[in-house]
């Protein structure tokens, strides 16, 4: 997993995502303890047998490419610049994480395709940590 | 069974980019409007309900403030881009509860220009610094996956939008008043694949006003009424195994519109759906039932939905070209519908039209509405 050379910098994930960082970073996200379903990001009660109180889980970091398309333009304030691709992607759990795709040509993306997480640098906040954020990648072929 | 509810009057403020007017001064024009083509004073309404999205804390009563102050109750109603038509069909529950017997709606917006954000991101968020949150893209993911499933093509898409700016040249409220060629829509600047500019509703401003009466209380005004025969509003339901990227459960609702109102998609004469990009049409015609799951791309390409085709779609050119002041939208597409069954469409006129069929859905809200004279 590639992170920035950053040797003593604290990391923290970007608001919003519930990704944990470190040796194997992974999405966090809900295992209901119930009827095992899946959810992300976590929740409190499982939307399919209403169980409360879901067990925290580290999610698959490969799934497939459900759908996606390439942004041509920005909203303000968006860190990636366009074009770049937004996806749907599926995980073995049966989650679907929304996602942006990191190192890959927009024209070469095929719903299906084999992805992984990838972990990047998006910003520093003031106190000097790195902020970090998550994407998906085209699995490298070995 | 309660009381039969009737579309008394309507009217709108022209859509367009109206920087110099206020939100009092779109609201005035439309609810005047509207009062002038029910024959009812504003002193005999009962009820506002008013749909808007961002105009700020009670924006709905200032606006009918405009054209009068009465002390009535009056409900600000927000569901996105179904704001005005949820904000109908609160006041057409009531009118059946027998609450009310004559009830105003008044559907609103000033939008900013440019891109419109999505769901699920407050500023700053994973989703909203990344880009995620952008609606073309909600269509666009939409778009990619039915050209995966079903082999639909861009161009299919496109003749949806070129459909509507034919229609929209015809309609003086229609804030694009001009037709597009396919390859104009093709050609034209690409947002987010294979979404591009003329495939994407503009930001607009405009009002829409709209009437409901009692029957009972409808027959004082007119001998030929339309009806607001049967409406059904939903969310997304959570389904084990589903993706529910969709703008939400669109066949549900309509099913239970059709059972209700004991009609089936075939009886439709003229219908109104949610474009707010031009994949909206393709989804919707299967969604609504016009044609089979899969076939939307060529069913909207043939010109099926043209004014002259077997279901007539949009004749007023749509969200696409009409434009979509979100909270006006809604009472936007009843003004439509009801002067079809009235037979005053004029130049978009489908020729005997008597039951009606409107979708509007609002980032995960959505309401199905049949009409019938």
């Amino acid at each position: 997993m590639s992170t920035e050379a950053s040797t003593e910098r604290n990391q923290i994930p970007i608001k919003g995502a519930r990704l944990r960082l470190g040796e194997s970073p992974a999405l966090v996200g809900s295992r209901c303890p119930s009827c095992d379903e899946h959810f992300y990001p976590p929740r409190y009660v499982c939307l399919n047998c209403y169980q409360e109180g879901l067990d925290e889980v580290a999610l698959s970091t490969s799934g497939e490419l459900w759908t996606y398309t390439v942004a041509r333009m920005a909203l303000p304030g968006t860190l990636t610049a366009a074009p770049y691709v937004i996806a749907q992607v599926r995980l073995p759990e049966g989650v679907q994480v929304a996602t942006v795709l990191a190192g890959v040509d927009p024209e070469a993306v095929r719903i299906g395709m084999p992805l992984e997480l990838a972990v990047e640098k998006a910003s520093a906040d003031s106190a000097g940590n790195d902020v970090m954020t998550f994407k998906f990648r085209p699995v490298k072929e070995s | 069974m309660g009381e039969r509810v009737v579309i008394l009057g309507v009217g709108l403020h022209p859509f367009g980019r109206h920087p110099d007017k206020s939100i009092g001064d779109l609201t005035r024009v439309a609810a005047l409007a509207a009062l002038k083509d029910a024959g009812v004073e504003f002193k005999d309404i009962q009820a506002g309900f008013c749909g808007h999205v961002v105009q700020g804390v009670g924006a709905g009563l200032r606006a009918f403030a405009e054209v009068g102050m009465t002390g009535i109750p009056i409900t600000n109603v927000e569901l996105a881009c179904a704001s005005s038509s949820r904000a109908a069909m609160l006041a057409a529950d009531a009118i059946v509860g027998g609450v009310y017997d004559l009830a105003m709606v008044i559907g609103l917006e000033k939008m900013q220009r440019g891109l419109l954000g999505g769901v699920g991101g407050a500023e700053g968020s994973y989703q909203s610094k990344m880009g995620i949150n952008l609606m073309p893209a909600l269509y666009a993911l939409m778009a990619q996956r039915h050209m995966h499933l079903y082999g639909t093509k861009h161009e299919h898409f496109a003749q949806a939008s070129v459909k509507s700016h034919r229609n929209g040249a015809l309609n003086p409220n229609a804030q694009y008043q001009k037709a597009l060629t396919l390859e104009d829509v093709l050609n034209s600047r690409m947002i987010a694949d294979p979404i591009t500019l003329y495939e994407c509703s503009p930001t607009t401003d405009g009002a829409s006003a709209v009437i409901l009466a009692s029957e009972k209380r409808a027959r004082q005004y007119t001998n030929a009424p339309v009806f607001m025969d049967t409406w059904a509003g939903g969310t997304h339901k959570y389904i084990r195994g589903e993706s529910d990227i969709l703008e939400g459960p669109n066949a549900l609702i309509a099913q239970k519109v059709y059972a209700k109102a004991g009609i089936g998609p075939e009886d439709v004469d003229v219908a109104q759906v949610h474009d707010a990009f031009s994949p909206g049409e393709v989804f919707l015609v299967e969604e609504l039932g016009f044609c089979a799951q899969g076939e939307g791309g060529p069913f909207v390409w043939e010109g099926n939905t043209e004014i002259t085709g077997r279901i007539p779609i949009n004749t007023d050119g749509g969200l696409l070209s009409r434009g979509h002041p979100i909270g006006a939208t809604g009472g936007a597409m009843i003004t439509e519908l009801t002067l079809q069954l009235r037979g005053q469409a004029g130049q978009r006129q489908v020729g005997g039209a008597k039951t009606a069929l409107m979708h509007n859905a609002g980032i995960g809200g959505v309401n199905v509405i049949a009409f019938k004279r």
